[in-house]
């Protein structure tokens, strides 16, 4: 059973650890929170490595232009910030290079998923709120200007 | 028991365990990053989750896409295999919070033995013999001087993190001690996270001697022999056997029984092993690895014994389903490793696609393998590519069949070269095949110093 007071740093260490979540612009790649003698540490990829997964190119499926926009990573593939909300894209919708286009949850994170391209949403592959395994199509892309 | 099994590795350990959950009617999960898509488990497990690109860190060390993983296609247990997150406490901890149960040992012994300066001090405690060494790992290169001039010389420095036979330095002259504490701590940090070391008499030349223990939550544990793991280069494994040849079987045993003993007395659950070096009549505690080992099919091959599938029952909560009694031993088997590998060119990974792959086969022989034509070997993982187990009633016999099987073995790539000529090369050495050798062999068949 935990004191009140170390319930308050716990409070102040999870909103902290939000905090600096929102600040980035990259998923995370490892949380530990404890409340014995507090501790919080968060883990990022290295810039280097997070910058090669924004800057893949989807690939140009078949003869068609058409991109797809990926998983980056294992997890539950949500289209919008919350449940009832509007989604972050819709079908015909022209988005830019980096809109975010749905969130990914692993391990309680949310991880803002986005686009690698500009351009018209074609198609949306995933239910929302369906497990999605790393590298799977979310979203179909017309890129714009073909 | 559990119904689905998750299996969080690659390679033909994947494999091996997939194997086995189907024998028990488990279904199993393989997980794979984008370099195995066509790896030989997908083709095997009931359930595929792609979960990273090929970089290990990204895919196969990476614990939230396993979780994940886990979670969505409904697995209660995962399998660590060996390597990658095995031995690593914190994936156990993280498993069990978020309920799943890691098929291993608990995460507080897997500190407790993981740490290998700890170890040996609980071991010690425990009644093991151990080497003369410093009682702490040493704060600084003084302090480390003057442990190894107390223990006397050749001294070997190990990384308290390490394993897979690396972070170990060896020190003959006390006047490279400290420099070699520096480039050991600094490679140590580097490839373990820790740079802490610590001493041991280094002995030149012995037997590496295992002891294969499997213990349950219910205070039951029975050893299944030992393995003669001698034949290695820079402290990596190539030929793997049992009974250990040449050794006085009341040695053996008395190391057996001394090792379950130990295992019992730090609570040890799951399957271990238990390494000692053996110098004459002497032996000495190593390390423990709370994992399944490579060379765990010899074993099996004496015993009977299924160590994937006694693994499973203990981490469902079942009592082991032998005692001692039951574990009759019969025969010899030999293990060699296969790897991608060009011992020519200093044993450097080979990659490549297999044009053409053909194991052995016939009588008392197994093949753990991935291979199949038309697989690319990328340098993202490990070179094993595959396991010749061979069992004979006398260790002649199972020497000339694992010759044999060695020959029919066709591996062609372009650039791809194997280990097959060396290994065949050892079983032709009349100290190998007398028994006389040790832990030197192979460095002075290569002439390597």
């Amino acid at each position: 059973m935990q004191d009140p007071e170390s319930e308050i740093v716990v409070d102040e260490v999870v909103r902290g650890a939000e905090r600096l979540l929102r600040a980035s612009d990259r998923p995370l790649r490892r949380i530990v929170v404890r409340s014995g003698a507090v501790c919080v540490e968060l883990e990022w990829p290295s810039a280097a490595e997070a910058a090669i997964v924004a800057a893949e190119p989807a690939p140009v499926e078949g003869a068609t232009s058409l991109l797809y926009v990926r998983a980056p990573m294992v997890g539950t593939f949500y289209h919008a910030p919350e449940p009832g909300a509007d989604p972050f894209v819709r079908l015909g919708d022209l988005i830019e290079l980096g809109s975010q286009i749905g969130v990914l949850e692993a391990m309680k994170i949310m991880n803002p998923v986005e686009a690698g391209v500009a351009g018209r949403v074609t198609e949306v592959l995933v239910p929302d709120g369906t497990p999605v395994e790393y590298e799977q199509p979310l979203i179909v892309i017309e890129p714009a200007g073909v | 028991m559990f119904d689905t099994v998750l299996i969080a590795n690659r390679g033909e350990i994947a494999l091996r365990v997939a194997r086995t959950c189907r024998e028990m009617g488990i279904r199993s999960v393989a997980v794979c990053s984008t370099a195995d898509l066509h790896s030989a488990v997908t083709r095997v497990a009931d359930e595929v989750v792609c979960i990273g690109p090929p970089a290990a860190r990204r895919s196969y060390l990476n614990i939230p896409a396993i979780i994940e993983a886990a979670r969505r296609t409904g697995a209660q247990a995962v399998h660590p295999g060996y390597g990658f997150l095995s031995e690593d406490p914190d994936f156990a901890e993280i498993c069990a919070a978020e309920g799943l149960t890691f098929i291993g040992p608990t995460p507080e012994i897997m500190n407790r033995l993981g740490d290998k300066a700890r170890a040996r001090a609980t071991m010690a405690e425990a009644g093991l013999p151990v080497l003369p060494g410093g009682e702490h790992p040493p704060d600084d290169a003084a302090e480390a001087k003057e442990a190894a001039d107390a223990i006397g010389y050749p001294v070997i420095l190990k990384a308290v993190a390490g394993g897979g036979g690396r972070g170990m330095k060896v020190v003959h002259d006390p006047r490279d001690l400290i420099r070699a504490f520096h480039d050991t701590r600094a490679s140590a940090r580097a490839v373990f996270g820790d740079g802490r070391l610590y001493l041991e008499r280094y002995v030149e030349s012995a037997r590496h001697v295992e002891v294969q223990v499997l213990l349950d939550n219910r205070g039951n544990g029975v050893h299944l022999g030992e393995r003669d793991c001698s034949v290695q280069r820079r402290h990596q494994k190539l030929i793997e056997e049992t009974p250990a040849p040449g050794l006085d079987p009341s040695l053996t045993t008395h190391m057996c029984e001394a090792a379950v003993k130990a295992a019992a007395a730090v609570g040890f659950t799951g399957a271990g092993t238990f390494e000692f070096l053996v110098d004459g009549t002497d032996f000495t505690f190593m390390e423990v690895n709370c994992r399944i080992q490579v060379e765990h099919p010899v074993s099996e091959a004496v015993t009977g014994v299924d160590l994937i599938r006694q693994q499973i029952r203990v981490a469902a909560g079942l009592p082991l389903d032998l005692s001692q009694d039951d574990v009759v031993p019969s025969g010899h088997a030999v293990e060699c490793r296969v790897n991608t590998e060009a011992p020519e060119r200093g044993f450097a990974p080979t990659a490549g696609t297999l044009t053409d792959f053909r194991p052995p086969g016939g009588p008392f022989t197994r093949v753990d393998t991935h291979g199949f034509p038309g697989l690319t070997i990328t340098p993202d993982y490990d070179s094993l590519l595959a396991k010749v187990i061979t069992w004979g009633a006398d260790r002649e016999t199972a020497l000339e069949r694992m010759d044999r099987a060695l020959a029919e073995f066709v591996v062609e790539g372009h650039g791809v070269s194997t280990t097959i000529p060396l290994l065949r090369k050892v079983l032709r050495e009349p100290d190998f095949r007398a028994a006389r050798h040790d832990t030197l062999l192979l460095t002075r068949m290569l002439g390597e110093t």
